[in-house]
C-alpha cells in the first residue's frame, strides 16, 4: 500500500511583487472600487461647479455701484486711472524731454481730521516727465519720474513699471530724467549728474500718432489706509495727499521753438459709480506763456499749481493717478468661494480613505500585504490626490466658464472685472490651483485621519485649518485675520482671486473684501508645507503605533 | 427618564464628549479675548461691545455641532445604536433623551463660554479705548440688551446642538453629517459678506441662514438696521432645529437602524 501523496494547494496566480507601482495600483483599485466614493468624488465636482454657478447668479452688479466704476479704458482695454496734471507742448515726430528734478515732498493734505500730527506720504505719489499720445483719459504713453518710496521709475501704458535709480531727489543729488522718442518707441533713461545716462527701459507704444504731447507732470493718490474692523467702524479708509516738486534744466527736442506750455488737467476721478455726474467732467485747462506768464485763467484745476519761472518749474498736484485701475470688490473671486461644498465633500473622502480601513479592519490586510507603512501613506496620497486634482480641474474650469459669463451679464463690467480664458495666465491660475486646493486639502485629511484615526476628528481638524480661517478673515479686525491668513493652509485660497493686483497700486488688502494678504503661489507653497508636515507626522505615527 | 439616564451614562463613561465641551470653552473664550485684545477705539467709536466680546461663540459652535452629531453617528459607526434601540424601543423616546442630555450639557457648557468671554471683554475692553468717554458703556449683565445678547449666545449654542443631532440622525455617517453641518453653518455667511450678491439675495439670506439669523441675538446696537431682529432671529434658527430635529425623527421611525 502506497501512501497518496497530498499536494498543497497553489494558487495558479503568480504572487503580486511588493514595489511602489503594484501598491499604487492597490490603493487605486480600493478607491475605485467603493461606488459610493467615486459617486461622492464626481459630485463634489459638479457640485462646486454648481454651487459656484448658483452664486454667480446671485451676484447681481446691477445695484452694486462698484460693479461698473467710472474708469477710463487704457490701450490693453483694461480699467486705468487716468487722472493727473499735466504741462504739456506738443511734440511732432522723434525727440525727446529732459528734466532735473532737485526737490520732491509728499504729504497729506492738511485739514482731513487726523489731529495736529501729519499722516505719511503717498509711496506711490509722482511726478516726471511724460510722452503721451493724446490728453484723451486712456491713451498711451511713457513717463519716467520720480516717487517718494520707490524711487525713480519707468512706466507705460498703465501696467508696466520698472526701477531706475533709489532714493528720492534733493538738491545735493538731483535726479535727471530723459525720454527719447523713435518712432512708436520711447526710451527711459535716468542720471544722477546729467552727462552719464543709464537706460531704464524701452516701451513699444502702438498708435503713438506723429505729434504727441510731452510735458511734466504730477499725481498724487490717496493713502489709502485700510481699515478692516469689527461689525461697523468709523474709520477714515484713506486720505488725500499733495506732492510737490521742482524741476530745472527742462529742454524739449522736437516742440516748436518758443511754444507756449498748457497746463491742465487730464482725464476724471475714477471709482465706483457716484450717484453725481463725476463720469465725463470735461479736463480743465489754461493756457499761459512761454515761461509761465500771462496766464489767462480759465478755471483752474483744483489744487494744481505749475509755475515756471527763471527756468524753474514747481509742479504741486494733490489726487489723481496713472495706473490700472483695482477693484475693492472681487466678485470672481467670492463667486469661486462656491467650491467650499465640493472642498468638504472632498475633506471627508480623503480622510474616509484611511479612517474607513481602520473602522473596518481593513488597515491590518493592507500593511500585512505591504509592511512599509511609509509607503502605503504615501501611495494613499498620491491615489487621492491626482483624482481631487483632476476632479477638481474639471469643475473648476466648468464653474469658470459659466460663473465668469453669469457675472458679466449680471452687470460686471468687464474692464473692471475681466473674463479670463481658461488659457491665460490668470485663468490658469485660479482653474490650476483650486484643483490643487483640493488636492493639498485632501491629503492633509488623509494625513489628520491616518494620525486620529477617526472620521469626524479628522475632518473636523481639516475644517478648523482650512475653512474656519476664511471665514475668521472676514470676522476678526484686520491685524488678527491678516497673521491667521498667513499662517493656516487657508493661505491658498489667494489662488482664486479673480482680479489681478498690481504693486504700484496702493491698495487695501482687506480680507473682508475677499484680498488675501500673502501672493497666490506662496500661499499654496503654505498650504503644501502644512500638507506636508501633516504627512510626515502621520508617516511617524503609523509607524509607530499598531494598527 | 431612564432613557434620559441611560444617556447621560454614555456621555459620561467616554472621554471625547467632555473633552469637546472643554475646547468648546477654550476655543470660545480664547477667540472672543483675541478680539478684545485686537480691537482698539482710538477716539470715538460706535462698536457694539457686547457682539464683540462674545465673538468666539462663532468658532465654539462648530465644536458644539460636532458633538451633537457625533452622539448619534458614533452609535450608528460601532452599532451600538442597535443596542440603544433595543433598551429603547420607541425611537422617538430614544432621540428626545438624546435632545434633553445634550440641550443640558451645551446649556451649561455655553454658560461658562459666554460668561467668560464678557468677563474678559469686562476687563480687557476699557484699556484699549473702549471707555464711556469714547461711547462704549462698562459690559454689564445689569444692562438689558447685554443680558440678552449673552443669555441668548448660550440658547445659540444649544440650538445649534440640536439643529445638528437631528440632522446627523438623518444622516447616520459621522463625516458626511460634519461636512454638512460646517456647510450650512458657514458657508452662507462667508460668501453673504464679501458683498457682491444682489442686496435683496443678501437680505432673504441674512434673514434665513441658521447663523446669520441666530446670531442676531447678539446685536445690541442699531437694531433697526438689522436684516431680522435679535429675538425673530434665533427663532428662525429654532425653526430649522425643529425641522432637523423631525426630519433625523422620520428618518429614524422609518428606517432600518
Amino acid at each position: 500500500m502506497s501512501t497518496p501523496t497530498i499536494t498543497p494547494y497553489r494558487s495558479a496566480q503568480r504572487p503580486g511583487r511588493d514595489d511602489f507601482p503594484h501598491l499604487l495600483r492597490a490603493e487605486w483599485t480600493k478607491f475605485r472600487s467603493v461606488r459610493g466614493w467615486w459617486i461622492a468624488m464626481i459630485a463634489a465636482a459638479l457640485l462646486t461647479a454648481l454651487a459656484v454657478v448658483a452664486i454667480a447668479s446671485a451676484a447681481n452688479g446691477k445695484q452694486n455701484p462698484g460693479a461698473h466704476p467710472t474708469v477710463a479704458i487704457g490701450p490693453g482695454g483694461e480699467a486705468v486711472t487716468d487722472s493727473f496734471d499735466f504741462a504739456r507742448q506738443p511734440m511732432t515726430g522723434n525727440g525727446s524731454i529732459t528734466a532735473r528734478v532737485t526737490s520732491l515732498a509728499d504729504g497729506e493734505l492738511p485739514g482731513q481730521g487726523a489731529g495736529s500730527s501729519t499722516r505719511t506720504a503717498q509711496p506711490w505719489a509722482k511726478a516726471g516727465i511724460m510722452i503721451k499720445a493724446s490728453t484723451t483719459a486712456g491713451s498711451a504713453y511713457a513717463a519716467v519720474m520720480v516717487t517718494p518710496g520707490h524711487g525713480v521709475r519707468m512706466q507705460w501704458n498703465f501696467t508696466h513699471d520698472l526701477a531706475g535709480l533709489p532714493g528720492t531727489p534733493s538738491a545735493s543729488s538731483p535726479r535727471w530724467l530723459r525720454l527719447t522718442r523713435s518712432g512708436g518707441t520711447v526710451t527711459g533713461y535716468d542720471s544722477t549728474d546729467g552727462t552719464h545716462w543709464t537706460q531704464i527701459g524701452t516701451a513699444a507704444l502702438a498708435g503713438l500718432p506723429s505729434t504727441a504731447q510731452a510735458g511734466l507732470f504730477a499725481a498724487s493718490p490717496q493713502y489709502v489706509l485700510g481699515a478692516q474692523g469689527f461689525a461697523n467702524n468709523n474709520n477714515q479708509p484713506f486720505y488725500d495727499t499733495r506732492v510737490t516738486a521742482h524741476a530745472d534744466h527742462v529742454s524739449l527736442v522736437g516742440a516748436r521753438a518758443g511754444a507756449a506750455w498748457t497746463v491742465g488737467h487730464i482725464g476724471f476721478g475714477t471709482g465706483p459709480a457716484q450717484p453725481a455726474n463725476v463720469n465725463g467732467v470735461p479736463p480743465v485747462t489754461r493756457h499761459c506763456g512761454p515761461n509761465g506768464h500771462h496766464c489767462k485763467g480759465v478755471a483752474s484745476p483744483p489744487g494744481f499749481k505749475f509755475t515756471a519761472a527763471g527756468g524753474r518749474f514747481t509742479l504741486s498736484a494733490s489726487g489723481g493717478d496713472i495706473a490700472p485701475y483695482v477693484a475693492d470688490l472681487d466678485p470672481l473671486g467670492t463667486v469661486l468661494k462656491g467650491s467650499a461644498v465640493g472642498l468638504l465633500a472632498v475633506i471627508a473622502l480623503g480622510a474616509l480613505f484611511i479612517t474607513a480601513e481602520y473602522r473596518r479592519g481593513l488597515i491590518r490586510t493592507t500593511f500585512a500585504a505591504s509592511p512599509r507603512r511609509g509607503r502605503v501613506l504615501a501611495a494613499k496620497a498620491i491615489v487621492i490626490g491626482s483624482v481631487t486634482f483632476v476632479a477638481g480641474l474639471v469643475g473648476t474650469a466648468i464653474a469658470m466658464l459659466i460663473a465668469e459669463r453669469k457675472l458679466h451679464s449680471g452687470g460686471w463690467v468687464s474692464s473692471a472685472y475681466p473674463i479670463w480664458s481658461l488659457t491665460s495666465a490668470h485663468g490658469l491660475q485660479i482653474v490650476v490651483g483650486t484643483a490643487g486646493l483640493l488636492a493639498v486639502a485632501a491629503i492633509l485629511a488623509l494625513s489628520a485621519g491616518a494620525v486620529l484615526r477617526r472620521g469626524a476628528g479628522a475632518i473636523t481638524a481639516v475644517v478648523g485649518l482650512l475653512i474656519v480661517p476664511v471665514i475668521l478673515g472676514v470676522i476678526l479686525p484686520q491685524t488678527a485675520a491678516v497673521w491667521v491668513l498667513r499662517l493656516t493652509p487657508a493661505a491658498a485660497f489667494g489662488l482664486q482671486e479673480g482680479t489681478p493686483r498690481y504693486p504700484q497700486v496702493m491698495h487695501a488688502c482687506l480680507p473682508y473684501n475677499g484680498c488675501f494678504p500673502i501672493a497666490p503661489w506662496n500661499g499654496f507653497a503654505v498650504a503644501c508645507v502644512w500638507a506636508l508636515a501633516a504627512l510626515g507626522l502621520a508617516a511617524y505615527v503609523l509607524r509607530r503605533r499598531d494598527a | 427618564m431612564t432613557a434620559i439616564h441611560a444617556e447621560w451614562t454614555k456621555l459620561r463613561t467616554v472621554p471625547s464628549p467632555g473633552l469637546l465641551l472643554l475646547t468648546m470653552i477654550v476655543v470660545t473664550v480664547g477667540f472672543s479675548i483675541l478680539e478684545d485684545v485686537v480691537q482698539k477705539c482710538p477716539t470715538s467709536c460706535s462698536y457694539d461691545t457686547p457682539k464683540l466680546s462674545l465673538t468666539g461663540i462663532l468658532a465654539g459652535q462648530a465644536l458644539v455641532a460636532v458633538l451633537a452629531a457625533l452622539m448619534i453617528t458614533s452609535e450608528y459607526g460601532s452599532g451600538m445604536i442597535r443596542i440603544t434601540l433595543t433598551a429603547v424601543p420607541r425611537r422617538l423616546t430614544a432621540l428626545a433623551a438624546k435632545a434633553i442630555v445634550l440641550t443640558g450639557l451645551v446649556l451649561a457648557a455655553g454658560v461658562f463660554a459666554a460668561a467668560w468671554s464678557l468677563i474678559a471683554g469686562r476687563y480687557i475692553l476699557p484699556g484699549n479705548g473702549f471707555t464711556g468717554a469714547h461711547g462704549s458703556e462698562l459690559l454689564s449683565l445689569s444692562a438689558g440688551p447685554t443680558l440678552r445678547a449673552a443669555a441668548g449666545s448660550v440658547l445659540y449654542l444649544a440650538l445649534i446642538g440640536l439643529f445638528s443631532l437631528g440632522l446627523a440622525t438623518a444622516v447616520r455617517d459621522s463625516g458626511a453629517s460634519i461636512a454638512l453641518l460646517i456647510g450650512l453653518i458657514y458657508l452662507v455667511p462667508l460668501i453673504v459678506q464679501l458683498g457682491v450678491l444682489d442686496p435683496r439675495w443678501e437680505r432673504h439670506l441674512e434673514q434665513w441662514s441658521p447663523m446669520n439669523a441666530g446670531m442676531a441675538i447678539q446685536a445690541t446696537r442699531d437694531l433697526r438696521s438689522l436684516p431680522i431682529g435679535p429675538w425673530p432671529g434665533l427663532g428662525v434658527l429654532a425653526l430649522w432645529a425643529a425641522g432637523a430635529l423631525l426630519l433625523g425623527g422620520l428618518v429614524l421611525r422609518l428606517r432600518d437602524a
